[in-house]
């Protein structure tokens, strides 16, 4: 589904990832560990298409289009979902029309009519429940005022909505608390499927043992330096990361 | 002291703050007009005594005047049907209709409000008389100018507790080069009377030269008056609106602005709060594009106590566009429990656009209320990803921050036609492709 090979990138001119190599197929969920200043979160947003990061080099293969070759709007509406670390606040928007327009972009590159008032509400109904957001929270300005909980449960329900082929979860767990966490980890469980990829960037265990991943990458310095399956986090959980840095460089 | 430096020093005490080029230019304009227009224009009661305004006086420092300083034609065509627009320019709108074209009266375009507590007619047709100079016209020399020209116009008087049943749409079109369209609407409205009005003015892609608007508005006691107020003109026209509300007590005046469009814009908006009780509501939007100048300059004078104004003014400015923002509130000694809102946002899309935004208030009274903001920044690029990671399209996501950020103000125009076409036509200015309409979801 997702074939990312030798990427590299950069903001300015201090290059971050520095030829990373990953393969994701359908159904997987990948999760992504690794210490501060890796280099996490700027390959989730070289994947989202934030312009900040110039790609230097390699390539990034979706379902056989070239992704990199796309803009936000493209990747998004082709499938792909970024859950945001921080997402963004827009005051005077309500989080209702933001959807609505996010589901007719999306309804427009499959050459759909826009959705049907009734149809968009009973989804939107469907999809809250999910992630236990209350009606409140979706007639509101976009993630205004939201406690850090409701912006991630808010993301979540975005992914819902829009059932992405590809969801990469930017550090979802920074800043909830155990309940909040357990609902937004369900959230996600009950969207995997065969056809579902997932990438799952953390600095925690906690949330692996919510989101049991197939597959755990360790990330250092730009590159994945070890792959393993869910007990390696459990190891790094155990060890943290310094041990895998001594055992790369020697 | 020579004997030549004297003249020159009395001249200046006589006539402070006069641009001698300006002024010159200002009275070649003059008699052109005289010429152009014979007979009108001579017997102005304030334009000899005023300085022409230039860049050194406070009010017009940011306010390019020399295009005024132009050529003039009379006009040709004087009809809806010789020019080709709309005599309505709001699709589905239910109201009377008062139609200018080049600043003549258009009948056959037109649908008068017929009703025994209304007169409506133009001015040419009017047999009242002729509403007295005001303190505008004696204070700024457009107005002045304004004063001495118009010969055309509204008179309209509503009596006492009459409501109009439908609102009354005054359109003035601009139709070719080379124009100068003055119109003066006077409007009464009698104790707890109450009307809607639509001022929408238009342009085609060739007109140029000037429009001056002059309207008084006197609200008696307990009246209710609304004004929406839409400037959508192409071509490359200079456009002057003055407009002067006098509230007697327990009065609602609102007046909401938008300009859509217009080449060089100036709105000189001045509210006068006389009696106790009364509320005043002042919103404007305006959105310049390319090189267009959109000035607006309010003035609420607060004289008695016990009275509200609200202001919002929002701007974003597009391309190498420059925008004036200047909000005079004043509350006099006798103002107590006077409560003044004013708020001014902008945004500067580009880093060539431009905006001079100024505050100012002065207050006399100590026991009132006022609050005033001012903000200048950029969209938030933040924002603009967010929205885009979730498959809106880049323009859409424009318009969704926008919407957001001229939404309580455009909310605000009373005539719900009037609201549903300013969207439309922002929409296709800018290349929007949809204005989402809001959504209560159950």
């Amino acid at each position: 589904m997702v074939n990312i090979k030798e990427l590299q990138a950069s903001i300015g001119d201090t290059p971050i990832l520095k030829g990373l190599n990953l393969e994701i197929k359908p159904g997987e969920v990948h999760a992504i560990m690794g210490p501060n200043g890796a280099g996490k979160s700027t390959l989730a947003s070289v994947l989202a298409g934030r312009e900040h990061y110039a790609v230097k080099g390699g390539s990034v293969d979706f379902d056989g289009q070239d992704l990199l070759d796309m803009d936000a709007t493209e990747r998004a509406r082709s499938g792909l979902f970024l859950a945001f670390q921080y997402p963004v606040e827009i005051p005077g928007v309500s989080n209702i029309n933001f959807m609505r327009a996010a589901i007719n972009g999306k309804r427009e590159h499959q050459g759909l009519e826009p959705i049907k008032g009734k149809d968009f509400l009973s989804l939107v109904k469907e999809k809250s429940s999910l992630v236990e957001l209350d009606g409140r929270l979706r007639n509101r300005s976009v993630n205004e005022g939201f406690s850090g909980g409701e912006k991630k449960r808010n993301e979540i329900f975005q992914m819902a909505m829009l059932e992405p082929r590809f969801a990469v979860l930017d550090e979802t767990d920074s800043g909830l608390d155990i309940d909040a966490l357990r609902i937004v980890a369900s959230g996600v469980n009950a969207m995997r499927s065969p056809e579902r990829s997932f990438l799952v960037i953390t600095h925690y265990q906690r949330l692996l043992d919510y989101i049991v991943p197939d597959f755990v990458h360790v990330l250092v310095d730009g590159k994945i330096v070890m792959s393993g399956d869910k007990d390696l986090a459990l190891k790094l959980e155990d060890k943290g990361y310094d041990w895998i840095k001594e055992e790369t460089i020697a | 002291m020579t004997g030549m430096a004297k003249p020159i020093v009395m001249d200046l005490e006589r006539k402070p703050n006069i641009h001698l080029a300006t002024q010159a230019k200002g009275e070649a304009l003059r008699a052109a007009l005289v010429a152009l227009r014979s007979g009108t224009g001579l017997a102005a009661e304030y334009l000899d005594a005023l300085p022409v305004p230039h860049r050194r006086v406070e009010r017009w420092k940011h306010t390019p005047v020399a295009g005024f300083w132009s050529t003039y034609e009379a006009p040709q065509v004087q009809t809806v049907l010789a020019a080709g627009c709309e005599a309505c320019p709001v699709p589905g709108l239910h109201a009377y209709r008062m139609v200018f074209v080049n600043g003549t009266f258009d009948p056959a375009a037109s649908d008068l409000p017929v009703h025994n507590g209304v007169q409506c007619a133009p001015i040419s047709m009017s047999d009242s008389p002729p509403r007295e100079a005001g303190d505008l016209e004696a204070t700024e020399w457009f107005a002045a100018l304004n004063q001495a020209f118009a010969i055309e116009g509204m008179r309209l008087h509503i009596k006492k507790g009459v409501v109009l049943d439908r609102p009354l749409l005054v359109h003035h079109h601009t139709h070719g080069p080379n124009s100068a369209n003055f119109l003066r609407h006077e409007i009464t409205v009698e104790a707890n009377a109450q009307v809607q009005l639509i001022h929408w003015s238009t342009a085609d892609s060739q007109a140029s030269g000037m429009v001056n608007i002059m309207t008084h508005i006197e609200a008696a006691t307990g009246s209710h008056v609304a004004l929406d107020k839409v400037q959508d003109e192409a071509g490359k026209l200079h456009h002057l609106a003055f407009e002067q509300i006098n509230q007697a007590q327990s009065t609602q005046v609102r007046v909401h602005t938008g300009t859509i469009q217009g080449q060089w814009v100036r709105n000189d908006l001045n509210f006068r709060l006389d009696g106790e009780g009364c509320d005043s509501v002042l919103n404007g939007f305006f959105l310049p594009s390319g090189n267009e100048f959109v000035d607006n300059h309010t003035t609420v004078d607060h004289c008695a106590a016990n009275c509200t104004s609200s202001e919002q003014y929002q701007g974003i400015l597009y391309g190498s566009s420059s925008g004036v923002f200047n909000g005079k509130v004043f509350v006099r000694p006798n103002a107590q429990q006077t409560n003044a809102y004013q708020q001014n946002g902008n945004i500067l899309v580009t880093d060539k656009s431009k905006i001079n935004a100024k505050p100012e208030l002065e207050i006399y009274a100590d026991d009132v209320k006022c609050s005033h903001g001012c903000t200048i920044g950029q969209f938030d690029e933040e924002a603009l990803f967010y929205a885009r990671s979730r498959g809106i399209s880049e323009a859409e996501a424009k318009a969704m921050l926008v919407n957001a950020f001229i939404g309580d103000v455009l909310d605000g125009f009373a005539v719900p036609e009037v609201r549903m076409e300013l969207e439309h036509r922002l929409a296709t200015k800018h290349g929007w492709d949809t204005w989402n309409d809001t959504l209560e979801a159950g």
